[in-house]
C-alpha cells in the first residue's frame, strides 16, 4: 500500500518535471527574441519613437521591407500617420481590398501551369502566338475614331492632332497584364462552360488558342488582355465603343450588393459574364453639393461617374475604366434578379406607386433616402470591371495629399508649404514617374472638383513603374459655381508636370480644341445625355485656364525645364 | 390693416366665439397656484447650485461659458398660461398673457440649452435599421429662459415651397418649424386652444445654444462647416447616415418655439393610441383602413362608449385634415380631467408638406362615425363665408410671427379648399342619417349659450 502510494507520488513528480521542461522549451526562443527585440531600434513599441509608419503611401499586406534609411525622421509624423478614428476607417472600407484575393497573378499562373501539364509542353509555342493576337487587339484601329463622328466633328480633329497620335514604346511581355490562357482559363474554371462569346451558338467549340478564338473573346475580356502598363485602352480602340454599348445593353443575369462600401452600388452580372459596378442616380442633374457639406458626406453622382471617363479620355490619360449611363428596370433588372435577401427586403411601393429600394450601406442607405424609379425605371451607371483581383493584384496607395476626413483636423500638407519636398525623398515618389502621375491625377480631380482622392491603385504586376488608375469618380461634378482650390496643391507644391499633359493642356484651352465643347460632345454619345448641366461644362474651361496659371507662376519661378519634365523623346518615331 | 377692416378681429367678435364659460371651480383648474410657485421655487434653486457646479468646471477645463442668472417672476408670463388651463382648453380666449408669452419667446434671453427628455429616455440607443424613428431622434432642443419659462425649439429643414416629395411615406416626412407655427395660429383660429403656443425665432446658435449649454454631448455635436457656418446634428440621425447636420447662416438659423407644458410631476397627461392609427409599415394596412364600418366597433369601446372623446377624435381629425398630419399616432389628455378633458395637439411639425394633394383618409374618423359637435360646424361653416374666409384669418393670423411668410400662399389656398372638403363630408353625413343624429349638441354650447 505504501510502496503503491510512493509509486503514484513519483509518478506525479515526473509528471510535473515533465511539464515544466515542456512549458520551458516553449517558452525559451520567445523570451530570447524579446530580450533581443529590446536592444534594436526597430523594437515593438515603435509608435512612440520611431515613425515606422513613413512608407505611408503602402498598404499594409503588400508592403515590403524598407530599408531604414530610407525613412524620413519627421516632427508631425505619428499624429498625421494615425488613422483618426473608426468613422474615417469607414468612409475608407470602400476601398480597402477583398481579404480573399491574397493570390499573387503570378502564383496562380505557376498554379495553373502545373495543374496541367499539357499547357507546360504548348506554352513556349503558343506564347509567341498569344502575344501577336493580344497586340492585335490592342493596336490602334488606325481610321475607325475618325470615320465614326464626321468631318466637322471637334473631337475627331482632337485625336487626329499629332499630340494624340504619340506611340508607346514597344510592349514586351512583362508590360502585359495578361498572357491570353491564364485570363481564359480562370473564367471558363469559374463559370464551367464558354457560352459567353454568343447568346445563340452554345454548340461552338471552345477554341482556347489562336487569333480567331480572340476575336470572339466577349469585349469585356478584350478589354481586360488589352491592358499594359502605360494605360487601360488604347487610344482608338473599337473594342471599348463595343464595350460601352455592352453595359447599356446587355441583359443583366444577376445583381449583388457591393460589400463595404460606403455608399450603395450594386455588381451587375451580364450574359455574356461580364460585370460591372452599378451606381445609381442620388441627385438631379441641377443639383449642386450644399456649401455646408463635407467631401466625406457628399453624394456619389452617376453622372460624375460618366463624366470622368470621358474626361479622362479627352485628357488622353486612360486611367478610368469604361463607364457608361443606362436604364435600368427595377423590378426585372434588380428585384427579380437578385440573390440577395437583404437588397430584395428594401424594395417598397411609395405613396406615389413607384418602385424604390434602398438596399444596405454605412451612407445614406435609408428610406429618407430611397431610391425610387418613375415608376420602375431608375438611371445609374455602369462601370466595367477591372480583372479579377484574383489574376491581376492590385496595389492600393495612399495619397500624399489625402485629406484629414476630419471636421475640425487639417492634413500636414495643409499647414506646411514645403510638404512636396519631403514626399520627392519618399519612395516610390522619389524614382520613376510616380509623381508625375500624381500631378495628372491632381489635375483630373480638380478640372472635376474630386476632393476624395484619399487612395489610388495601381497594378502589382508592373511595380512602380506604371500609370495610377483613376476609380471612384463619383463625387466630382458637385458644384459647379466654386473652384476647390485646394486639390490644386499638390501641383502648386511640387511644380512638376509631364511636357505631354501640359502640351495637351494648352491644346484643350484653345478655342478650336475648347475642352468644355469636347467634353459635349464626346457626352452626346452616352443614353443618359445629357451627362452634365452646361454650367459644369463651363466650369471645366474655367478650372483649366487656373491650373495652367498654376503651371505658368512654377515657370516663372522655377524655369521651364525644371517644372516640365520631358516624356515625349521615346515616344516619337 | 385697420381695426375695422381686419377679418381676425371681426371673427373673434362673433358670437360664436364669445360663448361664456361657466365659473370655473378648483377642481376644474390644472393647477394650484400655491403648490406651482413651490415646485418652480424648488427648482429654481436646484438649476442654480447645478449652475454655480458647472461653471467651476467649465472654468477648470477653459470652456467659454455665459454665466446668466435666472430671475424667477412669480407674475411670468409662462406661470399665467401655465395657471391658466383648464378643464376646457389651454387657454381663455382673451387672454392677454398668451400674446405676452409669444413676445417673450421671440426675444427673451436664452440661459440654457439641452436635449428634450425623450431624446434622453433613449440613453444614446441608435438602431440604424429602424424604419420608423422614435420621435426622440429627432432634432429639436429645450431652451430656457432668463424667466425660468422653456420652450421647445425646431430648427428649419426645409424651405417653405418645398413640398414632401411624393416617395416619401408619412413617417419618414421632415419636421418642419413653419408648420409647428401654423398649427398653432390654425388652432386657435377653430377655437380649438389645444395647442401650446408657438412662435417663430431666429437663434443663435454659438451663443444661445452651444455656450449656454451643460450638456457635454449637446456642445460635442457642433462643428463648422466648409462654408463657416456653425452647425449641429442629431446624433443617432446623422450616425446613420439618414440626415445631414443643421447649419446656421452663419450662426443664425430659424426655427419654432412652442412653450413647454406644466412639467408632469405636477401635471401628469397620459399618451394614447389614436384608434385611427396607421400602420407605420410600408405595405401593412389597418382594420379601419378596409373595413368602413369601423366605427361602429368603436363606438362600443370604452373610453369612446360615452361623452365627448370621441366627438373630441373628430374635431382632431379634422385638424390634422386641414393642415394634412397623417402622422397622429397618439394623443395626450391631462390625467387630472379624466375621461371628459380635451385632447392635446402635440407635434404639428409634419403637417402643412403637401399643398396640393388632400389625403382624404384623415378625415376618416368623421366620414366613417358620422358625427360632429355642433359648436364646430358651424364655425367651419362660419370660416367658408368669405367675411371670415379661413385663408384669409390665418394670413393676418401669421402675419404677426416675425419668420413671416410662415405659409406660402398655395398652403393657404389649400385649407380653404380642405374646409370646403369638410363641411361637404358633413353635408353627405346628414343627407344620409339626418341632422339630429349627425350634428352633435356638445357640453360647451350646453351649459354655455343655452
Amino acid at each position: 500500500m505504501i510502496l503503491f502510494r510512493k509509486f503514484r507520488v513519483l509518478l506525479l513528480m515526473v509528471f510535473l518535471v515533465a511539464c515544466t521542461m515542456h512549458i520551458m522549451i516553449d517558452l525559451l526562443p520567445k523570451l530570447e527574441k524579446r530580450a533581443a527585440g529590446a536592444d534594436s531600434a526597430n523594437s515593438g513599441c515603435s509608435c512612440a519613437h520611431e515613425p515606422s509608419e513613413a512608407p505611408r503611401g503602402r498598404s499594409k499586406q503588400q508592403q515590403p521591407p524598407q530599408p531604414p534609411q530610407q525613412q524620413r525622421p519627421r516632427s508631425g509624423a505619428p499624429a498625421e500617420a494615425s488613422w483618426p478614428n473608426k468613422h474615417t476607417l469607414r468612409i475608407l472600407q470602400d476601398f480597402s481590398q477583398e481579404p480573399n484575393s491574397n493570390l499573387s497573378s503570378q502564383s496562380l499562373e505557376k498554379a495553373a501551369a502545373t495543374g496541367d501539364k499539357t499547357d507546360m509542353i504548348r506554352g513556349a509555342k503558343q506564347r509567341a502566338a498569344d502575344f501577336e493576337s493580344q497586340r492585335s487587339l490592342m493596336k490602334e484601329a488606325p481610321n475607325g475614331g475618325k470615320q465614326a463622328h464626321g468631318g466637322a466633328s471637334r473631337l475627331a480633329a482632337l485625336y487626329q492632332h499629332p499630340l494624340y497620335n504619340t506611340e508607346l514604346p514597344p510592349l514586351t511581355d512583362d508590360d502585359t497584364l495578361f498572357n491570353v490562357n491564364t485570363d481564359i482559363r480562370f473564367y471558363s474554371k469559374a463559370t464551367g462552360n464558354q457560352e459567353w462569346h454568343h447568346e445563340g451558338n452554345e454548340e461552338e467549340e471552345y477554341n482556347p488558342t489562336g487569333e480567331a478564338a480572340a476575336e470572339s473573346y466577349p469585349n469585356w475580356l478584350r478589354f481586360h488582355i488589352g491592358i499594359n502598363r502605360y494605360e487601360l485602352y488604347s487610344r482608338h480602340n473599337p473594342v471599348m465603343e463595343a464595350l460601352l454599348k455592352d453595359l447599356q445593353a446587355q441583359k443583366i443575369t444577376s445583381v449583388a450588393m457591393k460589400s463595404g462600401g460606403t455608399q450603395l452600388k450594386l455588381i451587375m452580372t451580364f450574359q455574356n459574364y461580364g460585370q460591372a459596378l452599378f451606381k445609381p442616380m442620388k441627385q438631379t442633374r441641377e443639383q449642386e453639393t450644399p456649401p455646408d457639406f463635407f467631401y466625406f458626406s457628399d453624394f456619389e453622382r452617376h453622372n460624375a461617374e460618366i463624366a470622368a471617363f470621358h474626361l479622362d479620355r479627352i485628357l488622353d490619360f486612360r486611367r478610368v475604366p469604361p463607364v457608361a449611363g443606362r436604364l435600368v428596370n427595377m423590378t426585372r433588372e434588380i428585384r427579380d434578379v437578385t440573390r440577395d435577401k437583404k437588397l430584395w427586403r428594401t424594395f417598397f411601393i411609395s405613396p406615389a406607386n413607384n418602385i424604390c429600394f434602398y438596399g444596405e450601406c454605412s451612407y445614406y442607405c435609408s428610406t429618407e433616402h430611397a431610391l425610387c424609379g418613375k415608376p420602375d425605371q431608375i438611371e445609374g451607371s455602369l462601370a466595367a470591371f477591372l480583372p479579377d483581383l484574383a489574376l491581376a493584384k492590385r496595389k492600393t496607395w495612399r495619397n500624399p495629399w489625402r485629406r484629414s476626413y476630419h471636421k475640425r483636423k487639417k492634413a500636414e500638407w495643409e499647414v506646411d508649404p514645403d510638404y512636396c519636398d519631403e514626399v520627392k525623398q519618399t519612395p516610390p515618389y522619389d524614382h520613376g514617374t510616380r509623381l508625375l502621375d500624381i500631378m495628372d491625377m491632381t489635375i483630373f480631380d480638380f478640372l472635376m472638383g474630386n476632393m476624395d482622392r484619399h487612395h489610388y491603385e495601381t497594378f502589382e504586376k508592373f511595380g512602380n513603374e506604371t500609370f495610377i488608375i483613376h476609380l471612384d469618380n463619383g463625387r466630382g461634378f458637385g458644384k459647379h459655381s466654386h473652384d476647390e482650390m485646394s486639390i490644386l496643391v499638390p501641383l502648386s507644391q511640387c511644380c512638376r508636370v509631364r511636357r505631354s499633359t501640359y502640351l495637351r493642356l494648352q491644346l484643350l484651352a484653345k478655342e478650336e480644341y475648347q475642352l468644355s465643347l469636347l467634353m459635349e460632345e464626346s457626352l452626346l454619345r452616352d443614353r443618359l445625355s445629357p451627362i452634365l448641366i452646361r454650367p459644369h461644362l463651363q466650369a471645366l474651361d474655367r478650372r483649366l485656364r487656373l491650373a495652367l496659371n498654376v503651371l505658368t507662376e512654377c515657370v516663372e519661378k522655377e524655369g521651364y525645364s525644371a517644372v516640365v519634365e520631358d516624356d515625349m523623346e521615346h515616344r516619337q518615331t | 390693416i385697420s381695426q375695422e377692416e381686419s377679418k381676425l378681429n371681426r371673427l373673434f367678435d362673433h358670437p360664436l366665439y364669445n360663448i361664456r364659460l361657466p365659473e370655473l371651480t378648483a377642481d376644474e383648474k390644472l393647477l394650484d397656484e400655491q403648490e406651482l410657485m413651490d415646485y418652480y421655487r424648488r427648482k429654481v434653486a436646484r438649476w442654480e447650485r447645478q449652475q454655480k457646479f458647472f461653471l467651476e468646471a467649465a472654468a477648470a477645463s477653459n470652456i467659454s461659458l455665459l454665466e446668466q442668472p435666472v430671475n424667477f417672476d412669480p407674475d411670468a408670463n409662462w406661470l399665467k398660461f401655465h395657471l391658466g388651463i383648464n378643464r376646457y382648453a389651454l387657454y381663455s380666449r382673451d387672454d392677454q398673457s398668451i400674446e405676452n408669452l409669444l413676445k417673450d419667446m421671440r426675444r427673451a434671453p436664452i440661459i440654457g440649452a439641452d436635449y428634450t427628455q425623450d431624446e434622453k429616455a433613449l440613453k444614446g440607443a441608435c438602431d440604424c435599421s429602424q424604419v420608423v424613428k422614435p420621435s426622440g431622434h429627432h432634432l429639436k432642443l429645450a431652451l430656457k429662459f432668463q424667466d425660468f419659462g422653456k420652450a421647445m425649439f425646431k430648427p428649419m429643414r426645409q424651405e417653405r415651397h418645398e413640398q414632401t416629395p411624393e416617395d416619401f411615406f408619412y413617417f419618414v416626412d421632415f419636421q418642419r418649424h413653419n408648420a409647428e407655427i401654423a398649427s398653432f395660429h390654425l388652432d386657435r383660429v377653430l377655437d380649438f386652444r389645444r395647442v401650446p403656443p408657438v412662435v417663430g425665432r431666429l437663434v443663435n446658435v454659438t451663443g444661445e445654444v452651444l455656450y449656454t449649454t451643460y450638456n457635454e454631448e449637446l456642445r460635442s455635436v457642433f462643428f463648422t462647416s466648409p462654408a463657416n457656418n456653425t452647425c449641429f446634428f442629431a446624433k443617432c440621425l446623422y450616425v446613420c447616415k439618414t440626415e445631414y447636420a443643421v447649419c446656421g447662416n452663419p450662426d443664425l438659423l430659424e426655427g419654432s418655439m412652442s412653450a413647454y407644458l406644466p412639467g408632469l410631476s405636477v401635471a401628469p397627461r397620459i399618451s394614447i393610441p389614436n384608434p385611427w392609427i396607421r400602420s407605420y409599415t410600408f405595405t401593412g394596412k389597418e382594420e379601419w383602413e378596409v373595413n368602413p364600418s369601423y366605427c361602429d366597433t368603436v363606438k362600443k369601446l370604452y373610453p369612446y362608449s360615452s361623452g365627448n372623446r370621441l366627438l373630441n377624435i373628430i374635431d382632431m381629425a379634422i385638424f390634422d385634415f386641414l393642415i394634412g398630419n397623417m402622422d397622429r399616432h397618439h394623443y395626450e389628455i391631462f390625467t387630472k380631467f379624466g375621461d371628459e378633458g380635451f385632447l392635446l395637439h402635440l407635434d404639428n411639425a409634419r403637417g402643412f408638406g403637401k399643398h396640393s394633394y388632400d389625403e382624404i383618409s384623415i378625415l376618416a374618423p368623421l366620414t366613417q362615425c358620422c358625427m360632429i359637435k355642433r359648436s364646430t360646424f358651424l364655425r367651419l361653416q362660419l370660416l367658408l363665408q368669405p367675411e371670415y374666409r379661413l385663408s384669409d384669418v390665418i394670413r393676418e393670423s401669421l402675419a404677426r410671427d416675425p419668420l413671416r411668410p410662415i405659409l406660402t400662399e398655395l398652403h393657404l389656398q389649400a385649407l380653404d379648399r380642405r374646409l370646403e372638403r369638410v363641411v361637404r363630408s358633413v353635408s353627405r353625413c346628414v343627407k344620409k342619417l339626418g341632422e339630429a343624429k349627425v350634428v352633435v349638441t356638445d357640453f360647451v354650447e350646453a351649459s354655455g349659450a343655452a
